[in-house]
This record gives C-alpha cells, structure tokens and sequence, in this order.
C-alpha cells in the first residue's frame, strides 16, 4: 500500500549536542494503525515532534534523513502548515486548553482543517464518537476527567478531519476500562474514516493489539519492526515490554 | 460642598481617567499573553500614534475623522514592524533580553519623534467636546467623560471579540498554550503579530484620547508608567483584572489629589504597586507562574 507518511534514517539534536534519535526509519502506509514502541528516552515522542515540526520550537532539530508526508518532504515545514497537510497530533499529555469550554477547544480545531465543513457537521461527529462530550459541550474544559480530556483530544483531531493522526500515550494515567474504551473508539475512527494512525505507547499489551504493524526503537534507532503478530510472538517483546516471564 | 458629594464626584473623574488606563492595559496585557513579551515602548507607541493624528489631521488637513484613520493605519504599520523585525527574531530569548528591546524601541521613537515635531505642545483638534456632563448631579468634565465612554466601548469590543470570535478563540488558544495552539493548525506568530495591531489600536486611541485631554508633547507617553502599575495591581496575564486595575488606579490618583493634595497623585499608582508587589506579587487577579519584572 502507498505509504502515507515515511521516515528515513532520521537523526535528530536538541541544544546543538544532545542526539535524541540517530538512525531512524519507519512508514506508515494509508489507513493503517503502526505502533512504536521503546522505552523511556528512546525517541518516541521526539519522532512525533519531527514529524509535525515541534522541534524548532523546542531547540531540536533534523540533522539527517527525511521525512516525506504524501511523497512531499515536509521537514522543513512551520508546525502550522503540516497540520494542514492532514498530519494531526494528539500530544502526549491531552493539553486540552483549560480555561477553555469543550466547544472553544473544538472551535480552535478548525484551523487544523484541510477543507473547510460545516462546524455543526464537524462537531456532530465528535459528539457522535464521544457523547460525554455533548453532555459536557459548555464546561470549562480543565475541569474533565482525565479520560474525557483524552476524548477531547482526540475529538479535535476529528473536527481537523485528517488523514493521519500521530497519537501520543493516550492511556497515560487512565484507568484500565477507559483505555479500552478510548482504543476501542480509535480503531473505529481508523476503520470509519479510513484515517491512518501513528501510535506511541508505553503500553505495549494494548498497543499491539490495535495496531497491525509496530517498530521497536532503542536510543533513538530502529531496532525491530514487524506485523502485531510477529512482534507478540517475539522472544525480547515478550520479556522487556508485553511482562512476560 | 458637602463632603460626600466631593468624593462622589472626584470618584466619578478618577474612575473616568481610568477608563484610558484600561485600554492602554489592554493592549499591553494581550501582547504579554500570547508571547510573554513586555512592552515597554508602549506609552511611546501611543504618543507616536497622537503624532500620526496630528500630521494627518492638521498638516495635511484630513480633519478629524479621516486623521484618525491615518493615525490607526500608521500605528499598525509601525507595531507589526516592530513586531517583525524587532522581537520575532529575538523570540526564545530571555524575558529580560525582549523587555531591554522593547524598552530601546521606546527611547528611538521618542528621539525620532522630538526630531520631527520638536519638544513643545502642539495644538491637535478637540475631538471631544469640552462642555461637562452631570450625571445624577454629579459633575464630570466633558472631555474626561467622553474619553470614558469612548474607551469603555472599544474595551467592551475588544473583550467580546476576544471572547466569541474565532480569531479570539485562536488568540486564546496561543496564549495558553503554543505548542499545542499550532498542533491545531493556529499560526502562532501570525497571532502574535495579531496581538501588535490590537496594541496598535488599543495604543492609537488612547493616545488620540490623552492628547485631547491633556495636551499633544512628546512625554505623552509617560502615562504608560502608570500603566505599569495597572499591570502589576490587576495581575499581569489577567484581561479582567487590568481592567478593574485601570478603573481602581485612576479612582485612587483622583481621590488621594483630592484628599492627601496634588503633589501625591502621581505617586500614588507606585506606592500602590510596591505594597501589591509585597503582599501579592502575582496581582489581585493573576496567576502565579509569571516571571515578574
């Protein structure tokens, strides 16, 4: 299948001097749910922060490899400008605007959008997804849950309707059954919309059950990839990152 | 006079001044949010943006209305150059860094400014009309009064813009958070710039206003020092505050000339922003992650 979005022997420095990732690559072809998986420090979010263009804003920056969004080289991109590419970040950590109802949240998105729709569509659709959030439409948003803070999240990422979405640990600090919950609607905005999803969890049980294909990176390189099924099966998974003995 | 009477009405003509001080806040407080830069060279942006008003009215002989248009044209034209090529590349640096720019900013213009116009007071055309208005056998100087009711609407304008608008929303959105407000597809430093032409306006108006009521020099600006203390009283990342801070200072100037003598008036709104800078240095309304100056 195309490749939606692909990654090659990417090296990234924050400050001039720390080396966050050195060598790596990975692809993530059109509708598919990829998953990357790594431990702390690895590389996981600074891969995400590449590809939306986060770095600059944050001192790092590209000093090898590319990155390709679509066939077009998109590393050189305004963070702004790649989010109308169709490449939307969920970031680690929800940073759903606070002092913002749910709807402002969701209006904010709209910038995000590629084509512009109807916000009544666009918002109907999130409320169809997260009905929570229909009840809560009028509520200052810093005062959800932690899981509809996620839904939010995520919601905005409908109102941009994109084409891939990069999401970042959306179980951190969720109870079990919201996580399922959470990953259960995923999927089906995957399948629905045939949107594509790059998925970074530290949870790599869940992960590799939603996703159908996954790379492993160690010290910012990619050191395994392999279908769901295969990475499941594989022997150094199993002991350092699905707990099994 | 009956006392109370008196301090009703210097209350009336404080809090009318403050009403100047609040759109001056304004624009400096949405500046401060969307890129925690600031702006020093406010109180000089408004007295160039009088000066503009002067030119176009006067010298060119536009009249009142159609100066006016010129000087909010001019004083946009000069904010987003500052804003281009002043502080976005100096963007990521220091707090400190970006305050010392503003602040030279300040000091050029109010060189360029006595070069061009000279250091005297210059006549500009009465927008306001001088005749007092007696509310409820209160009596407020007109011009006062009319600065007043003019600043509370583009105060109001500006709020509800902020509030409901989508750009307001983008602004909002910056503000709290940029990493995320780009993730959203906002442009960031668009809104930036977008926060320099509401100091723009914010700064013209006020400074067409203060040249009416007082008179058109080249210190004008200096009542942006004031201002400061607005900021510091009202918490320097809370629009509300500022706005309820314009109203408190200009009240207590009016009242302390009044009861304590003229001589203290000016001192007042630093004396007021020293004690809050000890009790509490994040402002009545502010919250508490700002880096104080």
């Amino acid at each position: 299948m195309a490749a939606a979005l692909e990654i090659k022997n990417l090296a990234v420095v924050y400050q001039g001097v720390i080396q966050a990732l050195s060598s790596l690559s990975l692809r993530v072809p059109a509708g598919s749910i990829v998953a990357l998986l790594g431990a702390n420090g690895a590389g996981k979010t600074t891969t995400l922060k590449a590809i939306s263009g986060f770095l600059p804003l944050q001192d790092g920056r590209i000093t090898h490899g590319t990155i390709t969004i679509g066939g077009e080289d998109t590393s050189a991109l305004a963070p702004h400008m790649i989010v109308r590419r169709g490449i939307f970040h969920v970031r680690e950590g929800r940073h759903v605007f606070g002092e913002m109802t749910v709807e402002e949240n969701l209006i904010a998105a709209t910038f995000a959008q590629r084509k512009s729709r109807p916000r009544k569509v666009a918002f109907d659709e999130v409320y169809g997804y997260f009905p929570i959030l229909s009840q809560r439409r009028g509520q200052q948003a810093g005062y959800l849950s932690g899981g509809e803070q996620q839904m939010l999240a995520i919601g905005r990422a409908l109102v941009a309707d994109p084409e891939m979405i990069l999401l970042d640990e959306p179980s951190l600090g969720l109870a079990p059954l919201i996580v399922r919950d959470i990953f259960q609607i995923v999927e089906q905005i995957n399948r629905d919309k045939k949107v594509s999803i790059l998925l970074v969890e530290q949870n790599a049980v869940i992960a590799l059950k939603y996703a159908s294909y996954g790379y492993v990176i160690e010290n910012g390189r990619t050191v395994l990839e392999g279908s769901a099924a295969e990475l499941s099966a594989n022997e150094d998974i199993q002991k350092f990152y699905l707990g099994v003995d | 006079m009956n006392p109370m009477v008196m301090f009703a009405e210097y209350s009336a003509v404080g809090i009318a001044a403050g009403g100047i001080y609040a759109l001056i806040a304004l624009g400096t407080v949405v500046i401060f949010k969307s890129s925690q830069t600031f702006n020093f060279a406010m109180g000089e942006m408004m007295m160039l943006s009088a000066y503009f008003f002067y030119t176009a009215a006067v010298t060119f002989a536009l009249g009142p209305f159609f100066g006016m248009i010129a000087a909010l044209i001019g004083s946009i034209a000069v904010a987003l150059i500052i804003e281009r090529f002043a502080l976005r590349p100096m963007m990521g640096r220091p707090f400190i860094a970006i305050v010392m720019v503003t602040f030279g900013i300040g000091s050029i213009i109010r060189g360029i400014v006595g070069m061009i116009w000279g250091p005297n007071s210059l006549d500009i055309p009465a927008i306001l009309a001088r005749s007092p208005v007696m509310i409820g056998g209160l009596f407020i100087p007109g011009k006062t009064a009319r600065a007043f009711a003019i600043a509370v609407v583009i105060v109001g304008a500006l709020i509800a813009f902020l509030r409901y608008s989508r750009a307001g929303i983008a602004l909002r959105a910056a503000a709290a958070d940029q990493i995320t407000a780009y993730s959203m597809g906002i442009d960031v430093r668009g809104v930036i710039a977008f926060t320099w032409v509401i100091a723009a306006i914010t700064g013209c108006i006020s400074g067409v206003l203060m040249a009416n009521v007082n008179s058109l020099t080249p210190s004008l600006g200096l009542v942006a020092l004031n201002v400061l203390s607005v900021i510091i009283l009202g918490g320097m990342n809370s629009i509300g505050g500022v706005l309820i801070a314009g109203f408190i200072i200009g009240w207590l100037e009016s009242v302390t000339g009044w009861l304590i003598g003229t001589e203290f008036r000016e001192i007042t709104p630093y004396v007021l922003a020293l004690l809050i800078l000890l009790i509490r240095p994040t402002g009545l309304f502010g919250t508490a992650e700002i880096e104080r100056i």
